[in-house]
């Protein structure tokens, strides 16, 4: 048919440029057996013939009647718009609906001013492109579902999302069902136009047919044995147009389980969903599945990873019996926030006991190493009653550390802090790690002398403890080799190195410990610039100036809010 | 002592003892003040914040030391902390809804973005603030878990901008509006503009009148990169620049101890403080190709200029930087014009003006 | 315009006949450090008989961080299953410092006793520490936990 179609025109032509009436000469034998309806009318709008295919379309059309009478209006008027204009504008087709077909009607002059009106049927191929372009308009419509949903991985706002975007594109009203909280479900409603409302509620899902299978991950029923008197009130956004007139109700299918239900909704006025609205339907509610799987995985780990890191997140410090702490750390962009360094301050019991410090770095990266250093740090907080014999207490992590496995270790440093009168009196072990610097009040740097082995490789561990006194105005540091070891400055590539720590430490005299560690940190981050680095931690503590102005004692009160 | 609670006195009040790091006498002003009346927000704004204005500037003019300087900010830290702790966590009533504020990643003023998450939860928001040690891709993966209204982005050095550029890319891209704050992204505002902000604020309670006023969400369809907003990047200049920064330093220190004696008797420490600087005048080189904008270049020469002076160095080592830079630069012409254009405003500088307090400090 | 590339990090292990010297050349860290056991593990098992001596050549190792030092110390605890002695030459100095401030150089390289020689890897963490043998480095350690008690 639409390949006939074609063949018109080089009729038409054929006729074209013949001396006297070409129609009755040429055509004039073709035209009544022609596939195509043909009307011959003349210019004031009688019917002149009707030919058999004409016949059967308009079977009440008949010659002498009146053009308009018989014809639907777009036929009528082109003709009189060519009995009023000149030969000129013959050329043109026109096209329209006559009963449910669709026609293009090309006409040609017949002589004595008649016209010759051919019909061809176009309906299928406006079928096929209404359909494609209906294909293109879901295709885009698809991908766009896509890219908006999985733009955010959070639950919420990808339903909020995927709810807007199916009455916008589907339907004229779209409810999404997620799995059931207890015994509440999520419902996140959406009217085109509308705004979308998100709620809780406890629902009865087997009062929507198919929702409570759709929630299961059961196919879809089909749309027509839905009978929209069924649905009740719930699923019905506020201020939807008139009663429910047609619905679908697919599963929006997760990785594995299902991910929700996707409740389409059209009012009575409008025409019902048909088959290919189903198939579309379907793959919307495919790819809001995989978006809201992917979110609520993502949301499930990060949970995970957040309980985690509230374990293994250094603590934020503050001010313990008399003494100033500060801590700083900074992760490595490479891998996990929870990386391989680590500091606590475990307060002393009284003023009269001491507190333990400890900071560490355990070797390797990422989970691995964040196992480790949980390890540690509970290890050690069970060892805290030994705390006086720094050395026994790292043999004990020792053993408790050592595996026939691997050899990951950990280096760390104890520091034991009691406050007496203007003077903060210390015991310094490092195990394995770079000693304690020590800011004193005539601007001197020196490194603790103390030294030992790594915890958690070798069968034995050796370490000596040294003792200091911390006067006002003088700080200790330990800080892991993430500062000492970051790379960069003005000339690339160079280490910020211990030389360059020492220089900075020299002017922090007198200062607050956070304010030394602010001023490391920024020292080391500058000199890194955007390049990568390794974790950097650093804890900074001296003898608090007063009592404790503020009210704050105690520490954990401030810094991240996780 | 003066106990008065009239302003500028309590001004001056609290910057002497943030400079003496004497909290007890800092923490008992403010708290004074408030048990006085005076209203938690103006502390916050009206005193402490110019306080801490006054470190920047006077550590500029090089009349307090860098220890002084932070010892300052601390004090200032650790009295926005007490506060908070006396008001106890949180909103107390049903929050207006919830916000992230975060530093750029890389910058390390942190205090400005703390005083606004201080300022955002008086007036009854949420506030996440994530400070100025968090990553780019951990303040995202942040955003997903949280859903906020908006992201407030606070930068104090310019050169942290192709840093704020991918972060509010970022957040755009995951449907979260970015509001910027803070002197880095220029006068009024004008590179948070340009780097595809959705808002701009000036301060603290403009960034509350934002978000008051409400921040659309960005469809997330709108996902773009760098060179989308600024179509210039596609010269490639300011990648070049950014790359070759190091070889660039070390060349125009070697030129300049070519040509200026004084500059080869350099010991280690002043031929690093030297190639600090020169770091610096190539960043900012690169930053101001990054936004083209010469004014980013010429102002952060201007104040540099300033600060040398202050502390009795001859800016005129700028220009001889600039010079050499200049040369080494042949192949770049907007890098070259921006040179040139540096040299004239180096040259146009009234020797004795002030220092800009702030700016990069 | 390009910024210099680290050294390629890489390993040349040659056989003399009871020695096995390996040359590791670049960085050897958190990427690289699985490379270095696995080719030396390779190595000590690939002949009929374990070499008597392991040598780690260090002249050309830009680089050393604490994963690099656990691989170092896994090597140890497979030679001295063997019963083969760890050299560690030629050291530069990143390596040297980092050797003395985790204290572990003596354990490296201590003699192995000759009742150790080719037993088995023990399975728990007090039997590794008898099969590796080396409590040369803790002489020091009673003395100066006393000396701290004093203090």
């Amino acid at each position: 048919m639409v390949r006939c179609a074609r063949c018109v025109p080089s009729l038409v032509s054929l006729s074209r440029g013949s001396p006297a009436r070409p129609f009755d000469d040429q055509a004039g034998t073709a035209w009544p057996e022609a596939p195509y309806p043909v009307l011959v009318v003349d210019r004031h709008g009688g019917l002149v013939r009707v030919n058999a295919a004409a016949r059967l379309l308009l079977p009440d059309a008949a010659r002498g009647d009146r053009l308009h009478e018989r014809v639907p209006a777009w036929l009528s008027q082109a003709h009189r718009r060519l009995g009023d204009g000149t030969p000129g504008t013959f050329a043109g087709a026109t096209a329209g609906r006559i009963d449910d077909r669709f026609f293009e009607a090309h006409p040609t002059p017949a002589g004595d001013g008649d016209i010759v009106w051919w019909l061809v049927d176009d309906t299928d191929r406006r079928l096929a492109e209404t359909a494609l372009s209906d294909a293109r308009t879901r295709t885009d419509v698809l991908s766009e579902a896509s890219s908006a949903l999985l733009s955010t991985l959070n639950v919420p706002r990808c339903m909020e999302m995927a709810a807007a975007m199916a009455a916008e594109h589907l339907a004229e009203a779209a409810v999404l069902v997620a799995p059931a909280q207890g015994k509440r479900y999520p419902v996140t409603s959406a009217r085109r136009g509308g705004p979308v409302t998100q709620s809780t509620q406890k629902v009865n899902v087997a009062e929507v047919p198919g929702l409570s299978e759709a929630l299961q991950g059961f196919p879809p029923v089909p749309a027509r044995w839905i009978n929209p008197a069924d649905i009740p009130g719930w699923v019905v956004p506020e201020n939807f147009a008139g009663p429910v007139g047609s619905v679908i109700v697919t599963p929006l299918p997760g990785h594995g389980v299902p991910a929700g239900a996707l409740i389409l909704l059209r009012s009575g006025t409008e025409h019902v969903f048909s088959e290919g609205e189903e198939v579309f339907a379907r793959l919307f509610a495919a790819r809001a599945g995989a978006a809201l799987s992917a979110a609520r995985l993502y949301t499930e780990q990060a949970a995970i990873t957040a309980t985690l890191m509230h374990e293994l997140l250094p603590p934020a410090l503050r001010s313990v019996h008399g003494v100033e702490y500060a801590g700083g750390y900074r992760a490595s962009r490479d891998h996990e926030r929870v990386g391989g360094d680590f500091y606590d301050v475990h307060p002393g019991t009284g003023p009269a006991e001491e507190t333990l410090v400890v900071l560490g770095d355990v070797a390797g990266k990422g989970l691995d190493a964040a196992v480790l250093t949980g390890k540690i740090r509970n290890t050690l907080h069970a060892l805290l009653p030994l705390a006086e014999d720094h050395g026994r207490v790292l043999e004990l992590l020792n053993g408790a550390l050592l595996s026939s496995h691997h050899t990951r270790f950990a280096t760390l440093v104890l520091a034991s802090v009691r406050r007496r009168d203007h003077q903060v009196h210390l015991r310094l072990t490092s195990a394995g790690h770079l000693p304690p610097l020590i800011v004193r009040a005539d601007g001197t740097v020196e490194e603790a002398a103390t030294r030992g082995t790594l915890v958690g490789a070798l069968p034995d561990v050796t370490a000596h403890t040294v003792r200091t006194v911390l006067a006002p105005g003088e700080t200790c540091l330990l800080y892991t080799d993430g500062i000492t070891e970051a790379r960069g400055g003005p000339l690339g590539d160079e280490l910020f190195g211990e030389r360059r720590l020492r220089r900075a430490l020299a002017e922090c005299v007198g200062m607050p410990a956070e304010a030394v560690v602010e001023r490391v940190q920024m020292l080391a981050t500058q000199w890194i610039g955007t390049g990568r680095h390794d974790d950097m931690a650093l804890v900074a503590f001296n003898a608090r100036r007063n009592g404790s102005p503020t009210g704050v004692d105690g520490y954990g009160d401030s810094g991240r809010d996780e | 002592m003066d106990h008065s609670t009239e302003p500028a006195t309590l001004v001056s009040r609290l910057w002497r003892a943030a400079i003496d790091a004497d909290e007890y006498t800092a923490a008992g002003i403010v708290h004074t003040a408030l048990a006085e009346g005076v209203d938690e927000e103006a502390l916050l704004l009206e005193l402490i914040a110019p306080v801490q204005e006054m470190a920047g500037a006077e550590w500029a003019a090089d009349r307090i030391s860098v220890a002084q300087e932070h010892a300052a900010t601390a004090i200032n830290e650790r009295i926005v902390a007490s506060l908070a702790h006396r008001r106890g966590g949180g909103p107390r009533s049903a929050p207006r809804g919830r916000v992230t504020v975060c530093c750029v990643d890389g910058e390390w003023h942190a205090f400005p973005a703390r005083l606004l998450a201080e300022v955002l939860t008086l007036r009854g928001w949420r506030v996440d603030y994530l400070g100025a040690q968090t990553p780019t891709p951990h303040m995202i993966a942040h955003l997903h878990l949280t859903n906020p209204d908006a992201v407030l982005l606070s930068g104090s050095i310019p050169t942290h901008l192709p840093a704020a550029h991918a972060a509010i890319t970022a957040c755009q891209a995951i449907g979260v509006p970015v509001l910027a704050g803070g002197r880095a992204f220029g006068p009024g505002g004008r590179w948070a503009r340009r780097l595809g902000a959705d808002r701009w604020a000036a301060d603290a309670r403009e960034a509350a009148a934002a978000l008051d006023a409400g921040v659309p969400r960005p469809a997330p369809s709108t996902a773009r990169q760098a060179v989308d907003d600024l179509p210039h990047l596609a010269d490639q200049e300011y990648t070049l620049v950014l790359q070759s920064r190091t070889r660039l330093v070390k060349q125009t220190l070697i030129e300049l101890e070519d040509r200026f004696p004084a500059v080869r008797d350099y010991d280690e420490e002043q031929r690093e403080r030297t190639a600090e600087d020169l770091a610096h005048i190539v960043g900012f080189l690169a930053t101001a190709l990054y936004v083209d904008d010469p004014d980013l270049f010429t102002a952060f020469l201007v104040w540099t200029a300033d600060i040398l002076e202050a502390r009795h160095v001859p800016a005129r080592s700028l220009v001889a930087a600039l010079d050499v830079l200049a040369d080494e630069l042949h192949d770049f012409p907007r890098a070259r014009r921006l040179t040139r254009l540096g040299v004239t405003a180096l040259g146009e500088r009234s020797p004795s003006s002030v220092p800009v307090p702030g700016v990069p400090a | 315009m390009t910024t210099t590339e680290p050294t390629e990090f890489t390993v040349t292990a040659r056989r003399e006949h009871a020695v096995l010297v390996v040359r590791v050349a670049g960085e050897l860290d958190y990427d690289t450090s699985d490379e270095l056991v696995d080719e030396v593990v390779r190595q000590l098992t690939a002949g009929p008989t374990p070499p008597a001596e392991v040598r780690l050549d260090f002249g050309a190792l830009t680089w050393i961080d604490s994963s690099g030092l656990s691989a170092l110390l896994m090597i140890h605890r497979r030679t001295s299953a063997l019963g083969a002695v760890l050299h560690l030459d030629d050291r530069p100095e990143i390596l040297e410092r980092l050797l003395q401030v985790t204290n572990v150089l003596g354990h490296l390289t201590a003699p192995v006793a000759d009742a150790e020689r080719g037993r088995p890897e023990a399975g728990d963490g007090t039997s590794v520490a008898r099969a590796t043998g080396a409590r040369a480095a803790d002489t020091r350690t009673s003395d100066t936990r006393a000396a701290d008690a004093r203090t």
